[in-house]
């Protein structure tokens, strides 16, 4: 089964993931640390400047359009309507609640949440909320996760410790199909849709991207499949009869 | 022929066996399978781990009722609730808005953390900060009304600082909290549920509520309460009402205009028009008296009138006079008043139908008489009083504000003991009272109350409420009007001291944190100690002191470990293992009874009136002419043919029947029957009522998955035969219109309703209160879009979430109990009109503002009031004056 929308490669994977260089891995770690920092929390004065700043010249380069406002809008401004929409989007009621739970469960802090738990803590991380009300199964805690587990295996391959960049190496390609895989490339295009800024559409989108380009290079074709379906979350209206009359029957 | 054919060919004799052995029972089953729960004493098992799950007691908050649970916890995480087997009164079972309510605790709309307003107020925009910012910014507001107050040395500025909740079960620490702010604008929800049954018996007997010996009674006369389902202590009520008819073979007989499923279960059910149960009732008691089948001990004895003032107070209330009023037929009336008095032990009970008029009270008292007269009262199987127990306060107590609050206090209704929440909204915007920061606390007055849209308007304007404050964990239509929310956590993460008198057996009972906290939120107790902590952070203003609390079970221990018996088996650490204290015994699993080690059955007490006073307690007593035994001034008890008794909670120690202060203010002293403006309605016009169903509270249970599926829209019940008079079918498309305007909704025919009243369920029709309750998200490709909750993909099955009857609603004040009149207003339903669609309403805010006009014309000082009391024995040119904190 595939969705319209998702694409396989039509070559199939590698039976075992392709190693990265160390140029490479570094470079995934930096893109799931920015995405994951533009997830987890309301953007500030730090991230804006690194916006307009240093990354400024590779994003146009990329055609990411983050909404002129906030490449070049005033400071203050951006940062208060940026806030109001991270809250919206994924804090206050009606949100597109940001965890898995909730994606597979309907229900916030469910065993996924300890799933994530456990593969932190295994790989030497604790989770530890900012805000009240924050989960372990947090899609931008889990993309730092994977930003971490790059970053060690970059450093690792540094080092010449070809086991300790194998164990980071497995350690990521587990976490990304058996935590990522099963959700975050659906729950980005459904935020995607909910969203009203072109800053969280256009960091959507590149999650959405940037997540199932990497999946797709460490799963094989069956496990891509279960993955689609995983991922799948279609809107449901109501069946509704306009013949339906009897207001007092279930 | 082989067994294997001949089963082939005789399938119905071989499910004839199994049935057969079915009806046998558990004789033929294996007696070494045993049903987990019963084998292991109620403990509980992870299926999947085979873990045992951890068991935590609490008391629950899903409705009123407070239940005793025990909450099943795998992991951190609650997987089940279940009724505490030791809770005395509600015996090991929740209903189901109990079972439900640990979906509060994960449900995927909570409030998880402070929010600030950014936009316009009800915009819709927010901004996230932390508990610690959130209370500081309280904190800020509030110390300025002090300091405002104390530079104007004017201490009524302190009850700028209102609160308004709808369900306070925080054992005084509401209180606490407003009292250590030096304000007493503490207002209530009590008079939109049943302040006028509460004042139709306190002045009588002291207590506000009755305790019916339901296992025991051999007869049931209930009026206007849908005992199984909805009244007041629904769970332990139906649980000894079921009980009682089944077990003791007691017969049931239900007065209500609408068929409940409990008017199903009575052996008979009369409809009588709205608002007439007490020309019923007082016609039973003319009955009772005049033929001699009272309890002449009792009446002399126990109440402050005699016997003939009650045979000619009551000469005009015949039950032809009865039946005028009400439709019930005379001879039914007749009938049921000699069953009545004659079949021993006997009750009434009464709930919201009969006390949610004009004039209310004397409803209640009407029917609460009935008891009296037949002497049932504290009798095994009869009317009692309710049993409950108290705990301290933590010293020391603050005292109250200095300047009464006329908004808690409304000087117009000086009967009304818990007050008048419904005009608060009425009174500001008329400068009666200023608000500076108004508190919000498990309410939703813009759902919940008669025309609603007052409250909208009202808590919108930022000129007459300058600061509001939510303490909600869900975005109710009312939490969305906030400028600040400070999230609660759910009951189950929360510490409460209880004590419900929902039975016979007084307990007390806990709630305490089944979980930690989901994702580090914080329980409002908390929210109280670090407001007051703030406002005062050196003790200069010296508030501070009253909240000195090291942590919220800091507090719950000097509620606690006080408390004698308690005290000795381990105060505080004893409730958090159990739960409930005291364990009477065991329920013995055969007839719901308490019973002792011996199986033998733990009997309630009776008779708490006339326990005699012991001896030492008379030293320094002093006997008035009238019995009445009163020590350093304070009535204490009452004599009764030599013997020395504590009798009931009034000034007098007897049941006061006549009722003086209700004279003082013009109104009957005895109970009498009024007849209601919507007795006079046009032929074409209805009296709408309203109506809670089982599964749903008023307003919170709308976003529970498991009760939004099983009761989710609400259409209008009509009498079968009057809607065909007016042309309307079942699933017709109708708009109902009162004198505020109308809303547009579907017909439910029915025979199951009185043919002068329509009946629109409540629970239903939200703006707001999460995705469940209002079918919508933030997804602006879909009216419902969800994804993910494979319950909800593959079960969310309706498009209907119902329509809200409280728009049209009329305010309508009881002036003697408070109590809104919820079923007085008149109406007409008629097909939809062209362009009406599914869910329209619109009403007129001009015209609720004429209605709190006309009700208030109903006041003591009103000319309405005088109008309609002619009889009574009063000076009318000189009633008291109107009196700030009252007489």
């Amino acid at each position: 089964m595939q969705a319209d929308n998702f694409v396989i490669p039509s070559e199939p994977a590698q039976p075992a993931a392709p190693r990265l260089s160390i140029a490479e891995l570094q470079a995934q770690s930096g893109l799931y640390s920015l995405l994951a920092r533009c997830l987890e929390a309301e953007v500030d004065t730090g991230l804006l400047q690194v916006l307009r700043g240093p990354l400024r010249d590779t994003l146009d380069d990329l055609g990411l359009d983050l909404g002129r406002d906030v490449m070049d809008g005033p400071e203050e401004d951006v940062l208060a309507a940026l806030a109001e929409e991270f809250s919206a989007l994924f804090v206050v009621p009606g949100a597109v609640m940001p965890y898995r739970s909730v994606f597979e469960t309907g229900r916030l802090f469910q065993p996924q949440a300890d799933r994530a738990t456990a593969a932190y803590r295994e790989a030497g991380f604790v989770f530890r909320n900012v805000h009240s009300g924050e989960f372990p199964d947090h899609v931008a805690v889990m993309l730092a996760f994977v930003g971490q587990l790059l970053l060690r295996q970059a450093e690792a391959t540094a080092a010449d410790d070809s086991d300790a960049a194998e164990l980071w190496h497995q350690r990521r390609v587990r976490f990304l199909r058996s935590q990522i895989g099963p959700w975050v490339v659906g729950w980005s295009r459904r935020a995607q849709g909910c969203a009203r800024h072109q800053f969280y559409r256009a960091i959507l989108e590149l999650v959405e991207y940037a997540v199932w380009t990497d999946i797709c290079r460490i799963a094989d074709e069956k496990t891509l499949k279960r993955l689609v379906v995983a991922n799948q979350k279609p809107l449901i209206r109501p069946k509704s009869d306009p013949e339906f009359r009897k207001a007092s029957g279930l | 022929m082989g067994i294997h054919e001949k089963l082939r060919t005789n399938r119905r004799g071989f499910l004839k066996l199994g049935a057969s052995a079915s009806a046998v029972g558990a004789a033929l089953t294996s007696s070494r399978l045993v049903a987990m729960e019963q084998k292991l004493g109620g403990a509980d098992f992870s299926p999947v781990t085979g873990e045992q799950r951890k068991a935590v007691p609490y008391t629950c908050m899903a409705c009123n009722i407070e239940d005793g649970g025990i909450a099943m916890v795998e992991n951190g995480r609650i997987v089940k609730l279940e009724g505490n087997i030791d809770h005395p009164n509600t015996r090991g079972k929740l209903c189901a808005k109990g079972n439900s309510g640990f979906l509060h605790v994960y449900d995927p709309d909570r409030i998880m953390t402070p929010l600030v307003r950014t936009g316009a107020r009800g915009e819709g925009k927010w901004k996230r900060i932390s508990y610690d910012e959130a209370t500081t910014l309280l904190a800020e507001k509030l110390r300025a009304v002090i300091e405002r107050s104390r530079a104007e040395d004017k201490p009524g500025i302190l009850n700028e600082i209102v609160v308004k909740w709808g369900r306070n079960r925080t054992g005084g620490g509401v209180k606490r909290f407003m009292n250590a702010l030096g304000s007493n604008a503490m207002v209530n929800h009590t008079n939109i549920c049943e302040s006028s049954k509460k004042v139709g018996l306190e002045p009588s007997w002291g207590p506000d509520i009755e305790s019916c010996d339901w296992a025991n009674t051999k007869y049931i006369l209930n009026f206007g309460s849908n005992i199984l389902e909805a009244a007041y202590f629904m769970n332990p009520n139906s649980q000894r009402l079921v009980d009682g008819v089944v077990g003791n073979r007691a017969k049931i007989i239900t007065f209500d205009p609408r068929l409940s499923n409990t008017a199903g279960y009575s052996h008979e059910w009369f409809a009588p028009y709205p608002g007439t149960d007490a020309a019923v009732a007082l016609a039973m008691a003319h009955v009772i008296m005049t033929e001699g089948l009272h309890d002449a001990d009792f009446v002399r004895d126990w109440t402050n009138v005699t016997e003939q003032q009650l045979i000619a107070h009551l000469q005009p209330y015949t039950p032809e006079y009865a039946e005028e009023e009400s439709g019930v037929p005379a001879a039914d009336i007749r009938r049921i008043a000699r069953e009545f008095a004659t079949t021993k032990p006997a009750t009434t009970f009464s709930y919201r139908g009969p006390c949610k008029h004009l004039w209310g009270a004397y409803q209640e008292a009407a029917i609460h008489m009935l008891n009296v007269i037949t002497g049932n009262v504290e009798k095994k199987g009869g009317y009692c009083l309710p049993r409950g127990m108290g705990w301290p306060q933590p010293e020391p107590v603050p005292p109250a504000g200095p300047v009464p609050s006329v908004i808690a206090k409304p000087p117009l209704y000086p009967l009304a003991s818990h007050a008048v929440s419904t005009n608060v909204p009425y009174m500001v915007m008329r400068g009666e009272a200023k608000v500076s920061v108004w508190m919000s606390y498990y309410d939703n007055p813009v759902y919940t109350y008669p025309s609603s849209h007052v409250w909208d308007k009202f808590l919108r304007d930022e000129s007459l409420v300058p600061y509001l404050v939510s303490f909600s964990c869900y975005m109710s239509e009312t939490t969305e009007l906030a400028d600040l929310i400070i999230p609660d956590t759910t009951y189950l993460e929360r510490h409460d001291p209880e004590s419900m008198p929902s039975g016979l057996y007084p307990c007390l009972s806990i709630r305490q944190p089944v979980i930690e906290p989901l994702g580090g939120t914080q329980e409002f107790r908390q929210t109280m100690i670090d407001v007051i902590q703030k406002v005062d952070p050196d003790g200069s203003l010296g508030i501070r002191k009253y909240f000195e609390f090291d942590s919220v079970e800091d507090w719950m221990k000097q509620h606690f470990d006080g408390i004698p018996g308690l005290k000795e088996e381990g105060g505080w650490e004893y409730m958090k293992k159990t739960g409930v204290w005291p364990i009477y015994g065991k329920v013995d699993m055969n007839d719901g009874k308490l019973v002792d080690d011996n199986g033998v059955e733990i009997e309630a007490a009776y008779g708490l009136h006339a326990s005699e006073i012991p001896a030492a307690s008379m030293l320094d007593a002093e006997i008035g002419e009238d019995g009445t035994i009163r020590k350093d001034g304070e009535a204490i008890g009452v004599r009764i043919r030599g013997r020395n008794y504590v009798g009931f909670g009034t000034p007098s120690r007897k049941i006061e029947l006549y009722k003086e202060s209700f004279r003082t203010y013009g109104f009957n002293p005895l109970p009498v029957y009024k007849r209601l403006a919507s007795r006079d309605k046009k032929p074409n016009e209805l009296v709408m009522s309203t109506y809670k169903v089982n599964v749903h509270t008023q307003s919170r249970t709308a976003s529970l998955k498991y009760l939004a599926e099983l009761y989710h829209k609400n259409p209008a019940w009509i009498n079968t035969e009057r809607a065909k008079s007016m042309g309307i079918a079942d699933g017709d498309l109708i708009r109902i219109t009162s004198p505020l305007g109308y809303m547009v909704t579907r017909a439910h025919l029915t025979e199951g309703l009185h043919p002068e009243v329509v009946s629109v369920s409540t629970a239903c029709g939200h703006a707001a209160y999460g995705r469940l309750a209002t079918l919508k998200q933030r997804d602006p490709d879909a009216e419902w879009a969800l994804g993910g909750d494979p319950d909800i993909t593959n079960n969310v099955w309706w498009d209907d979430r119902g329509v809200h009857p409280n728009p049209i609603i009329q305010l309508s004040v009881d002036p003697i109990g408070g109590s809104q009149g919820w079923y007085d207003t008149v109406v007409t339903v008629s097909p939809a009109q062209q362009g009406d669609k599914y869910g329209d309403t619109d009403v007129s805010f001009e015209q609720s503002m004429k209605d709190y006009e006309e009700t208030l014309r109903y006041a003591y000082v009103g000319d309405l009031h005088r109008a309609n009391h002619q009889e009574v024995d009063v000076d009318w040119d000189n009633l008291p004056e109107p009196q700030l904190g009252g007489h």
